[in-house]
């Protein structure tokens, strides 16, 4: 919950300094020196219980200010195992560090909720693992909107007017659900990083003792970081993420826009992949198992809700 | 603990046990324009080439053979001295009310007085800054600010502009104690940091003791930052206010009583809404942005041997519409000064101290369905502490007493609404109270040898109600797990005692230089626990349990203080090395607020701080200021970060220079300047990027915390005050005072991160972030009848 309010009131107190003062803080784009180190493996990916194939991007670290696409590892051997015997080996078809896995079948998935997905990457000599367990997911019972108006134009070229949409959803009883909402606009996910939205239960934090309430207002209107339009899609998905996958995300947003006053100290993001040699080189980035909810509403004027009409 | 007193005891009584009859001359000293008492008044004894000075409360006491005649010389920067003959043969009653010498500062006045504080009095490390000269200082947005000058004083630093509070000699911030009249002020802050709550117009006096704390002086380790409120004037009624860009101020002061009495009721007031208001629409009519302060102040001397003081101050910071944010200060202090007989004063002091603050959000949703969230937090306590001073010989002056604190706090009282669930996600309130007690002597061995020696101890209990948590560590430098709790119904949880001793020495080469040392220990049961840059009104003070242990620090210092000139100049270089144990720091990700398991968020360590400092002030004439450099390192070693090793604090500078000048150039116009210098504060870059998710993603392979530094500072700031011709209605007087911030406009960094640039996130970028990127100037009119 405290993560959002203190984004609120930051919001609030920028508008409050912006009108209280002629004080004019500025952002510089600005050189910045800064020695590189080694390169290492960065594991990015899911397995969900969505019908669909399922990749596993496999790339290389690079100096900060390298501003190209990572490098992609290849020739790697891929595979994921669950706990009932279950094998999956994905393959990097195209040669572009994307290991792929295919279902053969439509019926084809590799999630199952409850079970616990290990992965095995092994590179030479080296091998990595990491683990994570598949998560229950509520469903998504509806996306609802109202029309509203910002009291001054955004700074960015986004519309002033529009409908915000919010997701409901009721977070399961017992205590330790996290998840990851992702929205879409037009098929566009919002994909920024002070974009992510992640909840444990149904609020922000551990802190929160939000068991089985149904979503809180600012995460189920996190789905609308603009206005959308008459006729816009929207779309929300709603992984459950194991409570790792909550740190490490929360550390994501947190770690790319760690700015201003109240900054924290910088640090390294946690990864759960792990070298089966202790002293080996170590691994970035994050593996995780998810189950999935989505739901789709396209903007009609006619069905708009009246604004704070709960 | 027993044997310590019986020595300064002994050490006392020997002395005494040799000497003659004798009889005591005492006495108050006050300003003679408003009846002000003045603090720290030098009191020399020609005969005997020694003295003393004022306390807190302008009492003096001096204990000298009888029978003898004496040239008593008053002295006090800015006051003309006075000399007063008396032949003592019984106790006599001396009080003098000193004149301002800026009446008469057209004539060039050069004293030929030997005494001078900076290198008699014993008393190293020690700041202390005129209000009057505060007031002629270049300002931000032209609001005379107390804590932002005494950023410009030798061995105080901040984590940059803007932010709130100030370190001293390596301290975090939460390390001094700042109190106001005697209250502790847990939030000095406006505005995130960018005024203080201290109302210039309030203030009588400002010290700032960074080293040799004597011992009545307890509870945060690295500074005391003393200040202290007028009076009242006690001669007639006064009027003082001004408009300047932030504040609109009105003080007002009365004698009553029969001049027995006092008081001075002092507001402020931001006033851009009440300006915004016509202007505003929509969402943002409700809007609330404001923030104010009253101070006030009254006493009143009951007879010769009772005054009794009372003192309050109450602030608020808020903003917001249909989300709402607020927060503040009170205070209240009542204190009564009791003169035992000659020899012994008392002042005894009650106070109450509270902060809280409060967030809440969707104010204007009146439906009970609907979704709230609403959270308060805040510490309280009240305190007593009884101070006596026993003048026992001329050469020993004891001090002794003690203090009883008693804490409650409340993290986090909050609720949260969803769709008309409610759910209360409070913290348990927590209690505790701290003890102490106190002796000390500043004790005269010759001439030109003083020590002022003391211990304190210091006891904290944890009291129940209350949890007590115990953690496992899984990985060093990790969040730890909680493992189990144990409920306390009543009764003593925990406690710890520390014993704080004192020590400080003065050796005089010549009349106008000596050296002084220093060591002392200091304990402290209390923390603010924050994890950004600045700290945020948010930031909770948090009492020390089983898991945090009591910050404590050692610290040495030593110093030559030299005067040149006939005293014109004074200046002084110190060194000092501080050892800091049980420091706060926190894991990645650390989550501080509404976290039950908090404890496990924290991790622990030391810290060093080392540096020399160097003061020179001009005291007199046309042009006054100082000038002060300071060569510092500040460092932290804490388990599970920057790989075990030493790392530079956040606010460690290496070279701090700044320099005020004053200038009066006639009765009516006077010109003022700053100029200060820093090195660039520590920062964390990455090395690497990583893509994860579509993005890019920084990280350092070294694992290292501060290895770099951002670009230096450099500010140059330039005011002028022009006191009005004509008298304002006849007899009131008015001034125009005019301030440029950030002269050259520089756009010093606050600090530098690295993002993702917005448009495409496979580019990286660094940026450098100015909380203040242009010049500011500001016009304020002030008056006074």
């Amino acid at each position: 919950m405290k993560k959002n309010t203190l984004h609120t009131f930051l919001t609030y107190t920028t508008l409050a300094f912006l009108t209280v003062s002629t004080l004019t803080s500025c952002e510089d784009v600005v050189d910045l020196d800064v020695k590189s180190g080694a390169p290492q493996l960065v594991v990015d990916g899911w397995v969900t219980n969505q019908q669909t194939s399922q990749t596993i991007r496999l790339t290389e670290s690079a100096g900060y200010f390298d501003n190209s696409q990572a490098k992609p590892v290849l020739n790697a051997t891929v595979t994921v195992t669950d706990d009932k015997g279950g094998v999956f080996s994905f393959v990097d078809l195209k040669k572009d560090g994307n290991y792929v896995w295919k279902p053969v079948a439509v019926s084809d998935t590799i999630g199952r909720v409850g079970r616990t997905y290990t992965l095995r990457i092994k590179m030479g000599t080296e091998e990595y693992t990491a683990v994570s367990k598949l998560n229950r997911v509520p469903k998504i019972d509806s996306v609802t909107y109202f029309f509203d108006k910002l009291p001054i134009a955004p700074a960015d070229d986004a519309p002033q007017e529009g409908y915000t949409a919010e997701f409901f959803a009721r977070d399961p009883t017992g205590a330790g659900d996290c998840y990851w909402i992702k929205s879409y606009k037009n098929g566009k996910y919002f994909n920024k990083t002070t974009e992510i939205t992640i909840a444990y239960d149904a609020a922000f934090s551990p802190g929160a003792n939000s068991d089985g309430l149904r979503f809180i207002l600012p995460i189920r209107r996190a789905i609308s970081p603009e206005f959308y339009k008459e006729k816009d899609t929207v779309k929300v998905e709603l992984y459950s993420i194991p409570l790792e996958g909550y740190y490490f995300l929360n550390q994501v947003r947190t770690e790319s826009s760690n700015q201003g006053l109240f900054a924290t100290a910088p640090s390294n993001i946690y990864s759960n992949v792990k070298n089966t040699n202790p002293t080996g080189r170590k691994a970035l980035g994050f593996f995780g198992a998810a189950a999935v909810s989505t739901f789709t509403e396209v903007i009609d004027a006619k069905k708009a809700k009246p604004k704070d009409g709960n | 603990m027993k044997h310590i007193f019986s020595i300064l005891l002994w050490l006392g009584m020997a002395t005494w046990a040799y000497s003659q009859e004798k009889r005591t001359i005492s006495g108050y000293i006050k300003d003679a324009s408003n009846g002000e008492s003045l603090i720290g008044v030098s009191v020399y004894v020609r005969e005997i080439g020694n003295g003393t000075v004022t306390n807190d409360y302008g009492y003096y006491a001096l204990n000298l053979p009888t029978g003898v005649s004496y040239t008593l010389v008053f002295n006090y920067i800015g006051y003309e001295k006075v000399e007063k003959k008396v032949t003592l043969t019984d106790d006599l009653k001396l009080s003098i009310e000193l004149k301002d010498e800026s009446v008469k500062l057209q004539e060039v006045i050069v004293k030929t007085t030997k005494e001078d504080e900076n290198v008699k009095n014993i008393e190293m490390s020690v700041n202390k800054v005129e209000m009057k000269t505060i007031r002629q200082m270049p300002a931000l947005l032209g609001e005379v600010d107390l804590v932002r000058s005494i950023q410009l004083l030798p061995g105080v630093t901040s984590v940059g502009e803007g932010a709130s509070g100030f370190n001293v000699r390596g301290g975090n911030i939460d390390q001094n104690l700042v109190l106001l009249d005697e209250a502790p002020v847990f939030n000095a802050s406006h505005l995130f940091g960018f005024f203080s709550v201290f109302n210039p117009d309030a203030v009588k006096d400002v010290k700032l003791v960074k080293g040799g704390i004597p011992a009545q002086y307890g509870g945060r380790i690295s500074s005391i930052l003393d200040v202290r409120l007028k009076e009242g004037n006690a001669k007639k009624r006064e009027i003082n206010g001004g408009i300047g860009t932030i504040f609109s101020r009105l003080s007002y002061e009365q004698p009553f009583a029969k001049s027995k009495g006092s008081f001075i009721v002092a507001g402020r007031r931001s006033y851009i809404d009440v300006l915004a208001k016509p202007f505003l629409n929509g969402d943002l009519k409700n809007s609330r942005f404001y923030f104010y302060d009253l101070t006030a102040k009254a006493n009143y001397r009951i007879d010769d041997k009772n005054t009794v003081f009372a003192s309050g101050y109450f602030g608020r910071d808020v903003f917001g519409a249909d989300f709402g944010f607020e927060w503040g200060n009170r205070t209240a202090t009542v204190r009564w000064n009791h003169v035992f007989n000659n020899k012994l004063f008392m002042n005894a002091t009650a106070f109450y101290s509270d902060y809280d603050y409060g967030l809440e959000s969707d104010r204007n949703n009146k439906n009970k369905s609907g979704d709230k969230f609403k959270w308060n937090s805040s510490i309280t306590t009240w305190s007593m502490k009884p101070d006596f001073t026993y003048y026992l010989t001329p050469n020993n002056t004891v001090t002794f007493g003690g203090q009883y604190i008693n804490y409650s706090t409340k993290p986090g009282t909050a609720t949260a609404i969803s769709s008309g669930e409610e759910r209360n996600i409070s913290l348990d309130p927590r209690y505790a109270d701290e003890s102490a007690l106190y002796i000390g002597n500043d004790q005269k061995v010759t001439d030109w040898l003083s020590f002022q020696y003391g211990i304190r101890y210091s006891y904290f209990r944890n009291l129940g109600p209350g949890t007590a948590y115990e953690f496992l560590e899984v990985v060093k430098g990790d969040r730890k797990l909680p493992v189990s709790e144990k409920k306390y119904e009543s009764g003593v949880i925990n406690t710890y005692g520390n014993w704080e001793p004192r020590f400080s020495t003065k050796i005089e080469l010549n009349p106008s230089t000596s050296i002084k040392a220093s060591y002392n220990r200091t304990a402290q049961y209390l923390h603010l626990l924050s994890n950004t840059a600045a700290s945020s009104p948010l930031d909770v003070w948090t009492l020390s349990s089983k898991i945090i242990k009591p910050q404590l620090a050692d610290q040495v210092a030593l110093g030559w203080f030299q005067n040149f000139q006939e005293n014109m100049y004074e200046a002084s270089l110190e060194v000092y090395y501080k050892k800091l144990q049980n420091q706060i720091d926190y894991v990645a990700n650390s989550d501080l607020l509404l976290n039950s398991y908090l404890e496990g968020d924290l991790l622990f360590g030391n810290g060093r701080a080392y540096g020399a400092e160097v003061y020179v002030k001009k005291n007199r004439g046309k042009l006054t200021g100082w000038l002060s450099y300071t060569l510092a390192r500040t460092e932290r070693k804490i388990e599970g970060i920057n790989n075990d090793n030493w790392f530079p604090a956040r606010f460690d500078k290496t070279h701090n220079l700044s320099t005020v000048v004053l200038y009066q150039l006639n009765d009516r116009l006077s010109f003022s300047a700053n100029f200060a210098f820093n090195t660039g504060t520590p920062a964390t870059f990455p090395t690497n990027r990583f893509e994860w998710g579509g993005w890019t993603l920084p990280q350092n392979v070294d694992n290292s915390r501060n290895a770099a530094r951002i670009p230096s500072y450099h500010r140059l700031d330039l005011g002028a005050t022009l006191k009005s011709k004509k008298k304002l209605f006849g007899k009131g007087q008015g001034e125009w005072v005019l301030s440029i911030y950030n002269v050259y406009n520089r756009r010093n960094p606050f600090s530098m991160y690295v993002r993702q640039n917005e448009d495409n996130n496979l580019k990286t970028e660094a940026v450098r972030y100015a909380v203040i990127g242009s010049v500011v100037p500001a016009i304020t009119y002030n008056f006074k009848f």
